[in-house]
């Protein structure tokens, strides 16, 4: 075990770049109680948060520490016990560690009211809404009109495929966990997904790992189309940028959620249930409405910045990923092995339709 | 009327204990058939799980493949959401795909199952159920076996079977407080003839003798009908107290209107000579009538059934000797032989010397009266034994009981109280000892026994 860890410790500084905030006890503080949150979450979205928990428990010494979705899951099986709140879009991945025993419930008024299609045994919690979006830039939008949905998407990467050649970019389901999932999610919606993988092959997309390489190749017009980013990341990026657009495309559009955890083994869990219960607590989810772009979910709480403000306006396209033990089928490592195998293979076809 | 002791409680506690030990064991077996229900119902899923994914194996690149339908893990959780674990495993034990590599079972606990086995194990520290079918590929040319293990948590058959049992509890309660109610009325009524009994009896003129009538159940008619001999019997004791009462008065009255009528007569004649006559008279008038009520006394305290006298060790030739010279001279004035019999050792028996002579006196005094010219007193060794004979004129066997009862006299005799024999039978019964009557020597006369019990002194 000690050997692994200083393995860990050796490969970390290669494998992912960790973004650490820190916020001190505040000064007086007689005995101030540590807290660790280790998340897939960019600073961006989640300082106001942490601002906002602190300046209400200026007692806690907090730290939080920025992973991608798989090293932040290696990390948490190396040494479980370091963590005190554990947040991931990485649907699959945290729900199999909940799965597998490795939270405890919380159990306050506010976790009792959770909706039900938001929470699974009252140990894993979702409290973001963020669908799946297509960037543009405005360079596409003059020349070949803007693709409303997944169907428009298709026709445009078949009619211009020429003029259209590295300018398309995506996830690579191969190295991002958040890719391998919107690729599965969208080969269960609909069969003609594949047809979609084939026309993004021929028109040689880009494959990243990131929402964040996306949205910089797109800003720097590098790229004319962003497909399947994070609504959340790129809702500031496009807001600050008037060349690009995000589309929400009107027939299906997948909505993937943070999912938190208290590790059955955190170190403080008093401070840790104390964060867990902020986060879907009306107050937290205020902020994550009013200050984030990542979608608050709390019944009380409607208008911008809300999920009810995205089933307003897409009801009928909004597609969860339901949170349940169908995500462990995600992970079954055959069903991995036979999806990216297709997929390479329907990337890597010639599209046979003029 | 619930007292320590009551048969009351001791009825109820004896029904009711036994009910509670069978409503427990009704209550463990609802506990143990909930909890099988619930196993049933919970193991189609499993059943439905296993199928589906076994359904889905193929053989493809030389290898077991399985494209896992997700619709078979969401069936696994039910709304108690339910943890969710499932493997595949290849003909030799190796693991293919899963999320948990879960421990199989011996070839022949499944052949047992018809190749489909339920257990619950302990895995990783939680209660799991799981699920194993082993079948085999259903290829033209692969027919390789192949094992489907799943298995969930426990949530969903425990709040299943917790309401089963919540169910089944609100009836057996019901039944348990119907029994229960049933059976404090039945108690009630059972004994409530007791409480008509206790009222009839304490209503009861305490003067009354008269049986009881009242209708009761037969356990208690038959306690009535022995209450009832008891009160016959009093009634009888009280008819003879009664008689002897009558008797008694009678006897006194007699003598002593004869007194009263002797001292007129005399008290009218001016001859001292005549009042000298009348005073002896009366003198023995007198003596015979306080004799009379000194055997009316030994004899109401010899028939107090609660008469317990402290025996001491007496010497009967002693008490024989004693007896006869009291009644020597009397007899020799009228002219009667009374000899004694005793052995050459002195006979020991336990018993009241005063008794025994009073008793050994009223022969003696029975026989002179009654015309015997020879009287003989005599002491036995072995066994203990006084015995008076006479020559008189005897009793007839028929009539010897008689001569018990207080006042029956043999013959008319104005100076016989007719208590003797009666008072002599209350001395025996007191000692313990037998009275015989028995003709005397040759047929003649009457012969007396008191035979002592045999122990030694």
């Amino acid at each position: 075990m000690k050997a692994l860890l200083l393995l860990f410790t050796l490969l970390l500084p290669l494998t992912a770049t960790a973004q650490v905030v820190h916020y001190p006890a505040a000064s007086g503080t007689e005995r101030p109680e540590p807290l660790i949150v280790q998340g897939a979450l960019d600073v961006a979205n989640v300082r106001p948060l942490l601002d906002d928990f602190h300046r209400r428990h200026p007692h806690v010494e907090l730290t939080y520490r920025n992973l991608d979705t798989l090293p932040l899951y290696r990390r948490f099986l190396a040494t479980p016990d370091e963590a005190d709140v554990l947040i991931s879009s990485a649907m699959p991945w945290q729900y199999r560690l909940v799965n597998d025993g490795h939270a405890q419930p919380l159990d306050t008024p506010a976790s009792r009211d959770w909706p039900a299609w938001a929470r699974w045994r009252h140990e894993l919690f979702a409290f973001t809404f963020e669908p799946i979006v297509m960037v543009v830039r405005r360079e596409l939008v003059e020349r070949y009109g803007q693709p409303d949905s997944h169907d428009e998407l298709l026709a445009i990467l078949r009619d211009h495929h020429d003029a259209l050649r590295n300018r398309i970019v995506t996830y690579d389901p191969e190295r991002s966990g958040a890719g391998y999932t919107y690729a599965i999610e969208e080969s269960r919606l609909s069969p003609r997904y594949w047809d979609l993988v084939t026309a993004l092959g021929n028109v040689d997309t880009a494959l990243v790992d990131t929402t964040g390489e996306m949205l910089e190749g797109l800003a720097s017009g590098r790229y004319w189309i962003g497909y399947n980013l994070l609504g959340s990341y790129a809702r500031r990026v496009v807001d600050a940028n008037p060349d690009l657009e995000m589309v929400v495309p009107d027939d299906y559009t997948l909505v993937i959620q943070r999912l938190a955890f208290m590790p059955r083994q955190a170190p403080h869990p008093r401070s840790a249930q104390r964060f867990l219960d902020y986060l879907i607590s009306e107050a937290g989810q205020g902020v994550i409405a009013g200050q984030t772009t990542l979608g608050a979910i709390h019944p009380e709480l409607s208008g911008p910045g809300t999920a009810d403000a995205w089933r307003a306006e897409h009801s009928n396209a909004l597609r969860p990923l339901s949170l349940g033990p169908g995500l462990l089928a995600t992970l079954d490592n055959l069903k991995r092995q036979a999806l990216l195998t297709r997929w390479r293979r329907e990337f890597e076809r010639e599209d046979g339709t003029p | 009327m619930i007292t320590r002791n009551s048969l009351y409680r001791r009825l109820l506690t004896w029904l009711l204990l036994p009910m509670l030990a069978l409503g427990g064991l009704m209550l463990f077996q609802a506990w143990i058939d909930a909890r099988q229900t619930a196993d049933r119902a919970f193991d189609r899923l499993l059943e439905a799980a296993t199928l589906a994914i076994a359904e889905q194996v193929q053989w493809q690149d030389d290898r077991l493949w399985l494209d896992l339908p997700p619709a078979a893990l969401e069936m696994l959780a039910t709304d108690a959401e339910e943890r969710v674990f499932y493997a595949l495993y290849d003909n030799r034990g190796r693991f293919v795909t899963g999320n948990a590599e879960l421990p199989g079972a011996s070839d022949e606990a499944i052949a047992a199952d018809g190749g489909l086995l339920y257990r619950d194990i302990q895995w990783r520290g939680m209660a799991l159920r799981e699920g194993i079918r082993r079948t085999r590929l259903e290829d033209w040319r692969q027919r390789e076996r192949f094992d489907v293990r799943v298995a969930h948590t426990q949530e969903g058959r425990e709040r299943l079977a917790s309401q089963l049992l919540r169910g089944n509890l609100a009836y057996i309660l019901g039944m348990a407080l119907l029994a229960a109610a049933t059976m404090v009325i039945a108690i009630r009524t059972a004994l409530a003839p007791l409480t008509r009994l206790r009222r009839a009896i304490r209503a009861r003129d305490p003067r009354t003798l008269a049986p009881l009538e009242l209708p009761l159940p037969r356990e208690l008619a038959e306690l009535r009908e022995t209450l009832n001999e008891l009160l016959a019997r009093m009634r009888r004791v009280r008819a003879n107290q009664e008689r002897f009462i009558g008797d008694a008065s009678h006897q006194l009255r007699t003598p002593l209107a004869g007194l009263s009528a002797r001292a007129e007569l005399a008290l009218r004649q001016d001859d001292p000579a005549q009042w000298r006559q009348a005073l002896i008279a009366m003198q023995e008038t007198s003596t015979r009538t306080s004799r009379l009520a000194m055997q009316l006394l030994s004899l109401t305290r010899l028939d107090n059934p609660e008469y317990r006298p402290q025996l001491a060790p007496v010497a009967l030739d002693g008490i024989a000797r004693q007896a006869v010279k009291q009644h020597w001279s009397a007899c020799h004035r009228d002219g009667i032989d009374l000899g004694l019999e005793t052995p050459q050792n002195t006979v020991e028996v336990q018993g009241l010397d005063w008794q025994l002579e009073e008793a050994l006196g009223n022969l003696i005094d029975n026989a002179r009266r009654y015309g015997a010219h020879r009287i003989t007193v005599r002491v036995t060794e072995a066994p203990p034994m006084l015995e008076v004979e006479d020559d008189g004129p005897g009793i007839p066997e028929a009539k010897r009981l008689l001569m018990l009862r207080p006042f029956h006299r043999g013959s008319d005799d104005p100076d016989g109280s007719g208590l003797g024999l009666a008072i002599v039978d209350g001395i025996a019964r007191t000692h313990g000892a037998r009275l015989g009557l028995a003709d005397g020597h040759d047929g003649q006369g009457l012969k007396v026994t008191l035979s002592f019990p045999g122990d030694p002194p």
